[in-house]
């Protein structure tokens, strides 16, 4: 996995995200763990596995690992068409960080990412400065990880602005010691 | 360095205020002074009623003694902002050129120096209106957002600092976004320029694409 930094834990947490793989070896003794019912698992079976682990064992060539669903050509058409009313977090809570891991596979993944950040990025900059309300509510928690970053930041940026317009951003207070 | 993650995204804003209070302001004394040598310039032999120009928390700490009386910069009239707020209400327009801490010089003069502003209610309401276009220009800014350079001219220093995170982490998201789509690139090319060659070499190229 090209750019993730192994001690960081968005990149952690993403590579949870699981891939179909399709298993190259015949494997003993782990058919519970799989689809399977029978203590042994064979070839060609279909596997979802998480991405840490797939990207590693593609690597040792035990399994063929394929593209998640949530990037399938068919899934990123559905998103290009309309960027901003998708449930990020109903997909995946780390969308952007999986798609950042995942960049090297699949080609068209930095222009989907880009297209996608770009619109919602508009749309978190504007409900973080008009401030919240009932519609806006709903997509705010439709973001996902990195996204709920970015309007958490924004609204205390905003926050820290207005409360030093009405004077609050001072907090000097007597001490109770030397009441 | 210890600070919070609050501070680590930019100044606070009792910071930039403190860093506005160096800007000069004309004032009137009330009082004969005689020459202050301080460490930042010497300020001047006051003889009332003439003006004289000194630093701004100077100002603000003499009108608390009530030993002065500010005069409000050119850009703090009612008149004046006025015409920057049509201007910035201009569809399409660049951002109006402001003092580069207007915001903050402009909150100090109106707590402080209250009396000495004409129409203090109408010149707030005005920064407030000029303040929401601002606004709304810099998330038209965001529109145009690439991973190597983005210009935005006279912009202040506190809505500056207020997109600042969001406009850095979104530098951030684009730069590592391009820096994907080039290796994605490269190695493709690599791919194709084997498959003429060595087509038996496909299967050590990474992943098959099972969609």
């Amino acid at each position: 996995m090209a750019g993730s930094s192994y001690y960081d834990i968005d990149d952690i947490l993403a590579a949870q995200e699981r891939v179909p793989c399709v298993l190259r070896v015949d494997l003993d003794g782990l058919g519970s763990a799989g689809s399977g019912g029978s203590s042994k698992v064979h070839r060609n079976a279909r596997w979802a596995l998480p991405l840490w682990m797939a990207d590693q064992l593609n690597e040792e060539d035990c399994v063929d690992m394929g593209v998640s669903p949530v990037f399938s050509k068919r899934a990123n058409r559905m998103y290009a068409a309309s960027p901003e009313s998708i449930q990020l977090r109903a997909v995946s809570q780390h969308y952007y960080q999986f798609g950042l891991l995942l960049g090297d596979l699949v080609p068209e993944i930095p222009g989907v990412l880009r297209n996608m950040y770009m619109q919602r990025v508009q749309r978190i900059a504007r409900v973080a400065q008009q401030g919240h309300s009932l519609e806006t509510l709903d997509f705010a928690q439709s973001l996902d990880k990195t996204e709920a970053a970015m309007l958490r930041v924004c609204q205390q940026a905003q926050g820290a602005i207005t409360d030093w317009h009405q004077g609050k951003a001072y907090a000097l207070r007597r001490a109770p010691a030397i009441q | 360095m210890a600070i919070t993650t609050r501070q680590q995204d930019g100044f606070t804003m009792p910071e930039l205020e403190y860093l506005a209070q160096c800007e000069r302001v004309a004032i009137v004394p009330l009082h004969r002074m005689e020459r202050l040598e301080l460490v930042t310039g010497t300020v001047g032999p006051f003889r009332p009623p003439q003006k004289a120009v000194v630093p701004l928390w100077l100002a603000v700490m003499l009108k608390r003694a009530s030993r002065c009386r500010i005069v409000a910069p050119d850009w703090l009239r009612y008149e004046h902002l006025r015409t920057l707020c049509c201007e910035e209400d201009q569809p399409d327009s660049l951002f109006t050129r402001l003092p580069h801490h207007y915001l903050e010089i402009a909150h100090v003069l109106l707590t402080n120096a209250e009396d000495d502003i004409v129409d203090a209610q109408g010149i707030r309401r005005l920064l407030q209106d000029l303040r929401e276009t601002r606004q709304s220009k810099t998330r038209e800014g965001l529109k145009m957002l690439n991973s190597l350079q983005l210009q935005m001219d006279n912009l202040s220093a506190a809505e500056i600092n207020e997109i600042r995170p969001l406009f850095a982490r979104s530098f951030d998201m684009l730069r590592r976004l391009d820096a994907l789509a080039a290796t994605g690139e490269q190695t493709q090319r690599q791919a194709h320029a084997s498959d003429s060659h060595y087509s038996e070499l496909d299967d050590t190229f990474g992943s098959s694409f099972a969609y």
